[in-house]
C-alpha cells in the first residue's frame, strides 16, 4: 500500500503517516458523531424518555443501584414484581448495563457534573454506538491491510439500521453496551490469535467477562471462539499462538463469567458452554501431540497419536452426551432448541414463541436493516476465502453462524450486523481501492512492464489467485470506467445513508410508550394513554396495590407506576404467567378466586378497539390462552375461543367462552355506550359488537384512559353478606329472580351445626 | 312492686354506662304511639342502657337511614307494622347498604302481621328463610304454655339456649324459661357461614299455618331444631342482623308473665333474654379489638417469648429466610362497659398463619400475659426456606364474636452474598480447598524446579 501511495503524485504531500493518522482520528470522530446524532431522533421528536418494555426495568434497577449502592443491588430481593413470589433480582439479571451507568453517574458527579440518572440511561446506547464504530474499525483493520476498509466498516456500523434498532436514545437495554463488547472482544481475540500473546488473551477474557455481565448473548462468543479454534485445528493450523491465546482466554474468561451470580456454575454445567470446555481439552491434547511429534519423528507413532486424539475426542464427546442424558449437565434450554427447530417453541413453549422478537426473520427485514450491505456481505466473505488467514477464517465462521441465527430469530439480526459491516466494508474498500487509484500504467506498449505494474497494483489489494487479476487488465485504466464505478459506488453509499436515516427516523425512533399520529392537517398528535394510566395508578392507588396485567406491561407498571405486579417481562416463571393467563381467559367465577389468592387489587388491560391500536390484549389473547392451556389443559382450551368455522371473532358470533372470558368483558365493558345503540364498532378487528355489552360483577371499572387504550378495573372485596358476586350485583340492580317461596323441590338440605 | 322498682333502679345504675361500641343512635321503626307502649319496657331498658332512641313510622317523610352518604343511626329495630310495605327509606337495598356501613339491624317478626316485602327479600339475601305465607307460626305440643295457649299450643316455653358447639362462647345463656308466643320460625341456609341460630325451637316443634292446615301438615316449612326462633347473621364487616321470630316476646305483656309448663307454674324470663339478645345485636358484647401487633426478629436464643414487658416496637418490613421470628398481638373483648382481656373459649384458639399463596405455618397463639383490658397472645417460629412476599395473618371468625382479620405483609428475602458460611467452615469443602492449595504449591514448586534446573541443562548441552 505504501509503495503505491508514494507513487501517487497528487497525494504525496498529504500522506505522511502522521497526517494519515490524524485524518483517521478525525474521520473516526466524525463517524462516532454521526452514529450518536442519528440516534437522537427520538429525543428530539418526543422527549428524553426510556423506551419500550425491558429498558424500564433496567432503568428501575439502575435507580436502585444508584440509590442503595452496589452491595444491596447485588443482594436485591425485589418484592414489587412477581407478587407474591418476588424475584431475586440481584442474582437473576446481567448487571453490566446498570453498573456501567452507575459508574458513569458517579464519575460525572465526581467531576462536579451532576447529571440526572435518567439522561445517562437514555443516552448510554448512543454513546456506546460511537465506541462500537471504533471497535469495528479496529476489528476490520485486523482483517485486511487496506485502511479504508476499517473506516468504511466503522461508518457502516455507525449507521446500520440493524444495530440502530436496539441502540437509539432511550433504548436502554443490555444490547446497548453488549454489541460494543462483542465486537471489541472479537478484536482482542483476533489480536491474541495473531500475536499469540497472553496479554491479549487476558484482555479478551476481561472483556468477555464484561460481556457476560452485560448480556445473555455472551454465549455467542462462548461458542464462536472455540469453533474458530476448532476449525483452525482441523485445518491443521494449530500453532502455539492459538494455544496460548485460547487457553488464557478460556481459563480467565470462565473464571470471570462465573463471578456473575446469574451465570454461576453454568459454564461447567450447561450444554451451551460445553464446546468451549471441549475445545480447551482438545487443545491440550493437540499441544501434547505436537510436543511429542517434535520429540519423536516416527511416522507410525504419529498416526497412532492421531488415532489417540480422535479416540479421546470421541470418548469425551460420548461422555458429554451421557452426562447430559443423566442430567448432570443441564440440557439445552428451550430458547436454544428453538434456534435449531423454528417450530419447536410454538409447540412446546408458547411463552417463547409469543415474543415477536423470537419469530423467524422475514426476508425483507434483511434488506430493511442492512440495505446494500446485505449484497456486499457475500462478496466480502468470498474475499476472505482467497487468502484465508487465521483471522479471515474467523470472519467466515462468524458470517455463517450469524447468518443462520439471524434467519431463525429476528432479534439475532443484531449479532449479524457487525460481521456484515466488516465483510461488506472489505468488499467495498476493495472496489474503491481498485478504482480510486488515479494512476495510469506508464507505458501501455511495454507489455511486460504494464503487466508488472498491474500485477503489483492488483497484488497490493487483491490476493493471488483470482483468475481475472492474473492477466493484464486494460479496461479499468480509463477514467470513464473508473468514474462510472466510483460514481455508482458513491450513489450506493449515498442511498445507503439516506435509507439508514429514513429507517432510523421512521421505524426505530418511536418510544412505543408514547404513540404519535398525524392529524388531518399534518400536525403531530401525541397519544399518551400509557403514561396517563400509569400516572393514575401512581396517584390513586395505595403504594402496595397489586396490579395484574399481561406480562408485557409488567416492567412498565413497575417503572412508571411503581406498583407491584404479578408477572413481568422477565418471564422466569411460566406457571405464574399461566395463572394470569388463566385468570384472564376464564369466567369471572373462576378468575375471582385466583385473583383473591394472589391479592390482586387492580387489573389492567390494553384495548385498542376505539383507536385502532392493534397491539392490544385481545390480539394477544390467544397467547394467554395457549400459555394457560399448557398448564391447565382441562380447564382452558384454545379451541373454545374459535367459532365452529375456526374464526377468532369478537362480534355477535363470538363463542360463549370468549364472551364470558374476563379479558373480553374487561375490554368491551361499557364500550357500546360510546356509540348509538347497536353501532359499537371495534376498529382493530373491524367487527360490529353485540348490542348488549358484557356485564361485570367481581370487578368494577376504576379508570379508562382518554383513548380507551388502558382500562383499569378494581377487584371487589368479598361480598359483605357472603353472597356470590353475580347474585349480589343482580340484587343491587333489582334484576334478581325472586325465589317466590322457600318451598323447594326435592329433599330439604338440613343445616347441621 | 317495690322490688321491681329497686331492681329497675339497680339495673339503671349498673347499666347507665353500658354503651355499645358501635354507637348509641337507635332507630325504632313502628306504627304509632300505641304500638310503642306495648314495647315500653324493652325500649325503656334500652334507653336505660344509654341508647338514644328515635321512633319513626315506616313511611314517615323524615325517615332516612343516610345523610350525605353517612349513617344517621347506628342501629335499627324493625318492629312489625300493619302496613305491607316499609316505604322507600327502608327498602332491602337501603338496609343492606346500612349494614355495609356497619349498622346493626334487629328485625322482629310476627305471625299476625305480614312480613314486609323489604324484610322478606333482605332475609332471603342473607340466606335466612321464613315461611312465605302469612300466619304460619311455630307450634309445639310438648313445650307450650298451658295458661295462655291451652288449645292452640302456639306459645312456647323454652329454656335458654345452650352453647352452639364447642369453641363458641354462649352470650345468651341463663336460667329460666322464655315465652315465645306465636313465633315465625326461620331456617338458615346451608351455604352461608355467616348465619347462626341463637334460639332454636325444640325438636318437637314445627311450623304450621292455621289457615292452610292440609298443606302444612303434609309439607311443613320446617320442623324440629331446624326451626329457629331467634337467628343471627354477622356480615364480613361484623355488622349484625338479628331476627326475632316473635315480636310479642319483646312486649311488656310477656316480660315477666306467669305461665304454666306441663302443670308447673313458672315465670317467663323474657326481659332478661331480650336484654341479652339486644346487647349482642347492638354490639355491647362479643366485640373483639386488636390492639398492638408486633413481630420482630429474634436475635438470640436467650430471648424468651414470655418476657412481654419489653417487646421492641419494630415491625420490620423484611425478614430473611430461616430466621427466628416472634409475633405478638394484643386482643381485648368488649363487655358492655369496657374492654376486658379476651380469653378464647374452651377448645378454641386464635391462630396465626404465615402464608404466601398458602400457609407455610399455621400456629396456635398462646396467651403470654394479660394487661388490665387485653390479653397478649404470641408465638415464635422460624421463617420457611422460601423467599417471597408473606403475610402474617390472623383470621378469626367465630359465631357471635366480631371477625378479626389482620394481615401484615412482609418480605422474606434470600441469603445475602455475605450471609453464607465461608468455605472453610464447611467440612465437605476441605478436600477441594486442599486441592486448590496443593495445585498452587505444586505449580510454584514446579516453576522453582524448572528455573533451578534450567542452567544445568545448558551446561549439559555445552558439554
Amino acid at each position: 500500500m505504501s509503495v503505491q501511495m508514494e507513487d501517487n503524485q497528487l497525494l504525496k504531500q498529504a500522506t505522511s503517516p502522521k497526517t494519515r493518522g490524524l485524518l483517521r482520528v478525525i474521520i473516526l470522530a466524525l463517524i462516532a458523531g454521526a452514529a450518536v446524532s442519528s440516534r437522537l431522533f427520538s429525543v428530539i421528536r418526543f422527549e428524553s424518555i426510556i423506551h419500550e418494555f425491558d429498558p424500564w426495568f433496567n432503568f428501575r434497577a439502575t435507580k436502585y443501584l444508584v440509590q442503595h449502592g452496589f452491595y444491596s443491588f447485588w443482594d436485591w430481593f425485589d418484592d414489587r414484581t412477581w407478587h407474591p413470589l418476588g424475584r431475586v433480582t440481584g442474582g437473576t439479571l446481567y448487571p453490566g448495563l446498570m453498573v456501567t451507568s452507575g459508574v458513569i453517574y458517579h464519575l460525572l458527579r465526581a467531576l462536579a457534573l451532576p447529571v440526572d440518572i435518567r439522561n445517562i440511561c437514555v443516552l448510554l446506547a448512543p454513546a456506546f454506538s460511537g465506541l462500537t464504530a471504533l471497535a469495528t474499525y479496529l476489528l476490520t483493520s485486523e482483517m485486511v491491510t487496506s485502511p479504508s476498509a476499517g473506516l468504511l466498516a466503522a461508518a457502516f456500523m455507525g449507521i446500520a439500521p440493524g444495530y440502530i434498532s436496539r441502540s437509539v436514545a432511550g433504548s436502554y437495554d443490555n444490547e446497548a453496551i453488549a454489541i460494543f463488547l462483542l465486537v471489541f472482544t472479537f478484536y482482542l481475540w483476533i489480536k491474541a490469535v495473531k500475536l499469540g500473546s497472553v496479554f491479549y488473551g487476558a484482555l479478551t477474557a476481561l472483556f468477555y467477562g464484561y460481556m457476560v455481565s452485560a448480556w445473555g448473548g455472551y454465549v455467542f462468543i462462548t461458542n464462536l471462539l472455540p469453533l474458530h479454534a476448532f476449525v483452525l485445528i482441523c485445518m491443521g493450523r494449530y500453532s502455539p499462538r492459538l494455544y496460548v491465546s485460547y487457553t488464557s482466554w478460556y481459563a480467565l474468561g470462565t473464571l470471570a463469567s462465573m463471578q456473575i451470580p446469574f451465570v454461576g456454575f453454568l459454564p461447567i454445567r450447561s450444554s451451551e458452554h460445553m464446546s468451549a470446555l471441549g475445545v480447551f481439552g482438545l487443545l491440550q491434547l493437540v499441544a501434547f501431540v505436537d510436543y511429542v511429534r517434535a520429540q519423536i519423528p516416527n511416522k507410525q507413532f504419529q498416526t497412532l497419536l492421531r488415532a489417540l486424539v480422535l479416540l479421546v475426542f470421541v470418548v469425551a464427546f460420548g461422555g458429554l452426551v451421557l452426562l447430559t442424558v443423566t442430567g448432570v449437565i443441564a440440557p439445552w434450554t428451550g430458547r436454544f432448541y428453538s434456534l435449531w427447530d423454528t417450530g419447536y417453541a410454538k409447540i412446546h413453549i408458547p411463552i417463547i414463541a409469543s415474543v415477536s422478537e423470537h419469530q423467524p426473520t422475514a426476508w425483507p427485514a434483511f434488506f430493511f436493516d442492512l440495505n446494500m450491505l446485505i449484497w456486499l456481505f457475500p462478496a466480502g466473505v468470498y474475499m476472505c476465502f482467497k487468502r484465508l488467514t487465521d483471522e479471515q477464517v474467523f470472519v467466515v465462521i462468524y458470517a455463517v453462524l450469524a447468518s443462520y441465527f439471524a434467519g431463525v430469530m429476528v432479534r439475532l439480526m443484531l449479532t449479524l450486523t457487525p460481521i456484515v459491516c466488516v465483510a461488506s466494508a472489505m468488499a467495498f474498500s476493495q472496489i474503491l481501492d481498485t478504482y480510486l487509484d488515479a494512476r495510469k500504467p506508464k507505458v501501455p506498449a511495454k507489455e511486460e512492464e504494464g503487466a508488472d505494474v498491474a500485477k503489483v497494483a492488483a497484488a497490493a489489494v487483491l490476493p493471488e489467485g483470482l483468475r481475472s487479476t492474473r492477466g493484464p487488465v486494460i479496461g479499468i485504466y480509463s477514467y470513464a470506467s473508473k468514474l462510472t464505478v466510483v460514481g455508482a459506488s458513491l450513489v450506493y453509499l449515498l442511498l445507503f445513508v439516506m435509507h439508514c436515516t429514513w429507517v432510523t427516523s421512521n421505524a426505530y425512533s418511536s418510544p412505543s410508550v408514547v404513540l404519535a399520529s398525524r392529524l388531518p392537517d399534518g400536525s403531530q398528535h401525541i397519544i399518551d394513554d400509557y403514561r396517563e394510566a400509569y400516572q393514575w395508578l401512581r396517584q390513586n392507588t395505595p403504594n402496595d396495590a397489586k396490579i395484574m396485567s399481561w406480562w408485557d406491561y409488567g416492567y412498565q407498571i413497575g417503572g412508571m407506576a411503581d406498583r407491584p405486579t404479578l408477572v413481568d417481562n422477565n418471564t422466569w416463571n411460566n406457571t405464574h404467567i399461566a395463572t394470569v393467563g388463566k385468570a384472564m381467559s376464564s369466567r369471572e367465577e373462576v378468575s375471582y378466586p385466583i385473583m383473591r389468592q394472589h391479592e390482586v387489587d387492580y387489573v389492567l388491560v390494553v384495548f385498542g378497539g376505539l383507536l385502532g391500536y392493534s397491539g392490544d390484549d385481545i390480539n394477544k389473547f390467544l397467547w394467554m390462552v395457549r400459555i394457560a392451556e399448557g398448564i391447565w389443559p382441562d380447564e382452558v382450551k384454545e379451541r373454545d375461543f374459535f367459532t365452529a368455522r375456526g374464526e377468532y371473532r369478537v362480534d355477535d358470533e363470538a363463542t360463549p367462552t370468549m364472551k364470558n372470558s374476563l379479558m373480553y368483558k374487561m375490554s368491551y365493558y361499557n364500550y357500546n355506550k360510546l356509540f348509538p345503540a347497536g353501532q359499537a364498532q371495534d376498529r382493530v378487528r373491524q367487527a360490529r359488537l353485540p348490542a348488549q355489552g358484557p356485564e361485570l360483577s367481581t370487578i368494577e371499572e376504576a379508570f379508562t384512559s382518554e383513548n380507551w387504550i388502558i382500562r383499569i378495573y378494581k377487584v371487589k372485596d368479598l361480598d359483605n353478606f357472603g353472597r356470590d358476586h353475580q347474585s349480589a350485583t343482580a340484587f343491587d340492580k333489582g334484576t334478581k329472580k325472586k325465589r317466590g317461596s322457600a318451598r323447594r323441590k326435592g329433599p330439604k338440605t338440613l343445616r347441621v351445626e | 312492686m317495690r322490688w321491681l322498682l329497686s331492681l329497675l333502679l339497680l339495673g339503671y345504675l349498673s347499666a347507665v354506662q353500658a354503651l355499645s361500641v358501635a354507637g348509641t343512635r337507635l332507630l325504632v321503626v313502628l306504627e304509632d304511639g300505641a304500638e310503642r307502649e306495648k314495647y315500653g319496657a324493652f325500649l325503656g331498658d334500652l334507653e336505660a342502657r344509654g341508647f338514644h332512641i328515635t321512633t319513626e313510622a315506616p313511611k314517615s317523610d323524615s325517615l332516612s337511614l343516610f345523610k350525605h352518604g353517612e349513617r344517621t343511626y347506628d342501629h335499627v329495630v324493625l318492629l312489625p307494622c300493619l302496613a305491607k310495605g316499609l316505604g322507600p327509606a327502608l327498602s332491602a337495598n337501603v338496609l343492606l347498604d346500612f349494614m355495609k356501613k356497619e349498622g346493626n339491624v334487629l328485625v322482629a317478626l310476627s305471625s299476625e302481621r305480614s312480613t314486609p316485602a323489604a324484610v322478606q327479600s333482605l332475609l332471603l339475601e342473607l340466606d335466612i328463610h321464613i315461611p312465605s305465607d302469612k300466619g304460619a307460626l311455630v307450634v309445639d305440643h310438648f313445650n307450650y304454655d298451658s295458661t295462655s295457649a291451652a288449645d292452640k299450643h302456639d306459645v312456647l316455653l323454652l329454656p335458654y339456649p345452650t352453647t352452639l358447639k364447642t369453641g363458641v362462647t354462649n352470650y345468651f345463656g341463663g336460667d329460666g324459661l322464655i315465652a315465645v308466643p306465636r313465633a315465625v320460625g326461620q331456617t338458615l341456609g346451608n351455604e352461608s357461614p355467616l348465619t347462626a341460630p341463637i334460639l332454636r325451637a325444640p325438636c318437637t316443634a314445627y311450623s304450621y299455618n292455621p289457615k292452610d292446615e292440609a298443606d302444612s301438615a303434609e309439607d311443613p316449612f320446617a320442623t324440629g331444631s331446624q326451626l329457629n326462633i331467634v337467628s343471627a347473621m354477622q356480615a364480613h364487616n361484623s355488622a349484625r342482623l338479628t331476627v326475632i321470630g316473635s315480636a310479642e316476646m319483646l312486649q311488656n305483656a310477656w316480660f315477666a308473665e306467669k305461665a304454666t309448663l306441663s302443670g308447673k307454674a313458672v315465670k317467663t324470663a323474657n326481659r332478661d333474654f331480650a336484654e341479652k339478645v339486644s346487647a349482642w345485636a347492638f354490639k355491647e358484647v362479643g366485640v373483639l379489638k386488636v390492639g398492638k401487633l408486633v413481630h420482630y426478629q429474634d436475635e438470640g436464643v436467650s430471648k424468651k417469648v414470655n418476657t412481654s414487658v419489653a417487646i421492641p416496637e419494630n415491625n420490620p418490613k423484611i425478614y430473611r429466610i430461616k430466621s427466628d421470628v416472634t409475633f405478638a398481638v394484643e386482643i381485648s373483648e368488649y363487655d358492655k362497659t369496657h374492654y376486658v382481656p379476651f380469653v378464647p373459649p374452651e377448645g378454641d384458639a386464635i391462630q396465626l398463619e404465615f402464608s404466601m399463596l398458602s400457609p407455610f405455618h399455621r400456629l396456635n397463639l398462646r396467651p403470654i400475659s394479660q394487661t388490665a383490658n387485653s390479653t397478649i397472645f404470641g408465638t415464635s417460629f422460624r421463617t420457611p426456606d422460601q423467599h417471597g412476599i408473606f403475610n402474617f395473618r390472623i383470621n378469626y371468625r367465630r359465631p357471635f364474636v366480631t371477625n378479626i382479620d389482620e394481615k401484615r405483609q412482609v418480605t422474606v428475602r434470600h441469603f445475602a452474598h455475605d450471609e453464607w458460611p465461608r468455605s472453610w467452615q464447611i467440612s465437605g469443602a476441605w478436600v477441594w480447598i486442599a486441592g486448590v492449595w496443593v495445585t498452587v504449591a505444586g505449580w510454584i514448586a514446579f516453576v522453582a524446579v524448572w528455573l533451578w534446573s534450567a542452567p544445568a541443562n545448558t551446561v549439559k548441552k555445552t558439554q
